[in-house]
């Protein structure tokens, strides 16, 4: 097809269709933004307030650059194009930890503080609306500010408690596990739902009962109430203290929430490993240089632990998004990460056999794990022994999935004779005849080739730098 | 609140909610505010006494 004018066809973002006054979409492999003629007013009033440069300044909103109007995915309904800074890695709530979930509230709420005393309002505070960019949470949606209209409540309050506050009260006072419901409750957890799975002393706590438990019955005492209520609301005034009040209510119930991982399953693994310390040194030494050959700008390091190889790939140069099915281990790394200010590392929750699902509508609005893979290395240290003897995945299919997710593979192999195999081995019985070396070379063998290899000294575990050879169809 | 792209549901029970929690919150919100203000005040007021003490001639000396 000939180039002309606009030049490739623009690619509309499946997850942004909410809201009328814009829309992200991408062309020539650059994301932008379109702004709609109906928010015309709007955004020049945004734009001439200097609210946004103010947030950016702050860290608080992703920043972006003019784009020609030329460039609009929808030419008749454009009032304007941006070129917002590009995320390095969409990521989901549901994938964050506790901490990194608390700081993404801490942002939305300082944000809309900020946006309230310059006069505006945030009008969506969805926790997909943040991102993680260098190591901090960072609004995304710049169309999400809007003049307030004085004595108006904040019309984003339930879902503020909805996508933040119920999931961060639920995951420190029952049970951290909880946070994975955000995967299901896409438009965030439904408040009475929280009010019921948490324990009965939260409603005396005085900020998760008024804005959960409260909250909740409110809801539904003027559920059926209809146009009655929505009258009602409409007349509803909140001063511009009590709207302040509001929002550092907010903030000192979320600060309030703590989750400190201890117990749960890997969270001291780095500290108790099979490994001497000279075992130790020559995995680290062993894993920098296969990760300098394997080349590429992102590492995936899937079971990332608290990050330990993950630095070593950071300090190579490149960009990391550090898995782990731990969000205790996760949690950890996240602190580590705000403690040394390293930028390049992205710890998240996932759970490799049950990945991310592409969720919303369609299954698109939010992308599945393959669907985000960025990936040209995939390091997976100590993990084979867990997917094939822990939860019975045949090595082909993990060969397959890795092969999916990135081009270059460094994996480390764990026979048998392992300690920590032996451990996953004792309670059961070994179903596992192909969990040997030359079962490993064989079924990786089918997609990959063996680029260069090397027995770590001091254990039975081979390490391999592997490649994924061009296919030519 | 007409004025809003409001496309988000809002919830009439979360806005009627809103104010009545928001109404109580503000009080102890408010006096917190004030009880700040006249520390800080009390604090600026020290510091100036502090800089004129250094500047006695027994001090100096």
């Amino acid at each position: 097809m000939p180039e002309i004018g606009g030049g490739s066809p623009a690619q509309r973002d499946p997850g942004s269709f909410r809201d009328p006054s814009g829309f992200v979409f991408t062309r020539d492999g650059s994301i932008l933004r379109q702004i709609n003629e109906s928010f015309a007013a709007g955004w020049d009033d945004l734009a001439a307030s200097g609210l946004l440069t103010t947030l950016q300044e702050r860290g608080l909103l992703i920043g972006h650059t003019p784009a020609p109007i030329e460039d609009a995915a929808l030419p008749e309904q454009a009032y304007a194009v941006i070129r917002p800074e590009r995320i390095d890695f969409v990521s989901y709530p549901f994938e964050w930890s506790f901490g990194m979930l608390r700081d993404a509230a801490l942002v939305t709420l300082e944000a809309q503080s900020v946006a309230h005393q310059a006069g505006f309002v945030l009008r969506d505070a969805t926790a997909y609306n943040v991102q993680f960019q260098r190591g901090r949470p960072i609004l995304i949606d710049t169309l999400s500010f809007e003049r307030g209209v004085p004595g108006a409540p904040w019309i984003a309050y339930r879902q503020f408690c909805e996508h933040f506050l119920a999931p961060l009260a639920l995951m420190a006072h029952r049970d951290i596990r909880l946070g994975m419901l955000q995967r299901d409750f896409v438009d965030g957890i439904p408040l009475d739902l929280a009010a019921r799975l948490l324990p009965g002393r939260t409603r005396w706590n005085l900020g998760l009962g008024a804005h959960i438990h409260v909250h909740a019955r409110a809801q539904a005492r003027f559920a059926d109430r209809g146009t009655e209520a929505a009258t009602a609301s409409r007349k509803t005034s909140v001063s511009p203290l009590r709207q302040r009040a509001l929002i550092d209510s907010l903030q000192r119930t979320i600060r309030k929430l703590d989750w400190t991982p201890e117990g749960t399953e890997w969270a001291d693994y780095a500290d108790h490993t099979s490994y001497s310390e000279d075992a130790t040194a020559v995995k680290d030494g062993l894993v920098r240089r296969f990760l300098a050959a394997a080349g590429g700008n992102v590492v995936w390091d899937m079971g990332a632990n608290t990050g330990r190889f993950s630095r070593i790939a950071a300090e190579l140069g490149r960009r990391v998004v550090a898995w782990d099915v731990d969000p205790a281990a996760t949690e950890r790394h996240y602190r580590l990460i705000r403690r040394d200010g390293a930028e390049g590392i992205l710890p998240l929750v996932l759970d490799l056999a049950n990945p991310s699902p592409g969720l919303g509508w369609s299954g698109e609005e939010r992308r599945s794990l393959e669907g985000r893979a960025n990936a040209d290395v995939v390091l997976a240290l100590a993990l084979v022994h867990h997917l094939a003897i822990g939860r019975n995945v045949p090595l082909e299919r993990i060969a397959a999935l890795f092969a999916r997710l990135a081009p270059g593979l460094v994996i480390e192999f764990v026979p048998k004779e392992d300690p920590m195999v032996r451990k996953l081995l004792a309670t059961r019985e070994d179903v596992f005849p192909d969990y040997t070396i030359d079962g490993f070379r064989a079924a990786f063998g089918e997609l990959f080739e063996v680029a260069e290899e090397a027995p770590v000294t001091g254990t039975d575990r081979v390490l391999f730098r592997m490649t994924r050879p061009i296919t030519t169809t | 609140m007409d004025h809003l792209v409001a496309y988000i549901d809002p919830g009439s029970g979360s806005l009627i909610i809103q104010a009545v929690i928001a109404s109580i919150v503000a009080i102890p919100f408010f006096f917190r505010e004030q009880i700040g203000r006249l520390l800080r005040a009390i604090r600026r007021r020290d510091d100036g006494l502090g800089t004129e003490a250094n500047r006695t001639p027994d001090r100096s000396s």
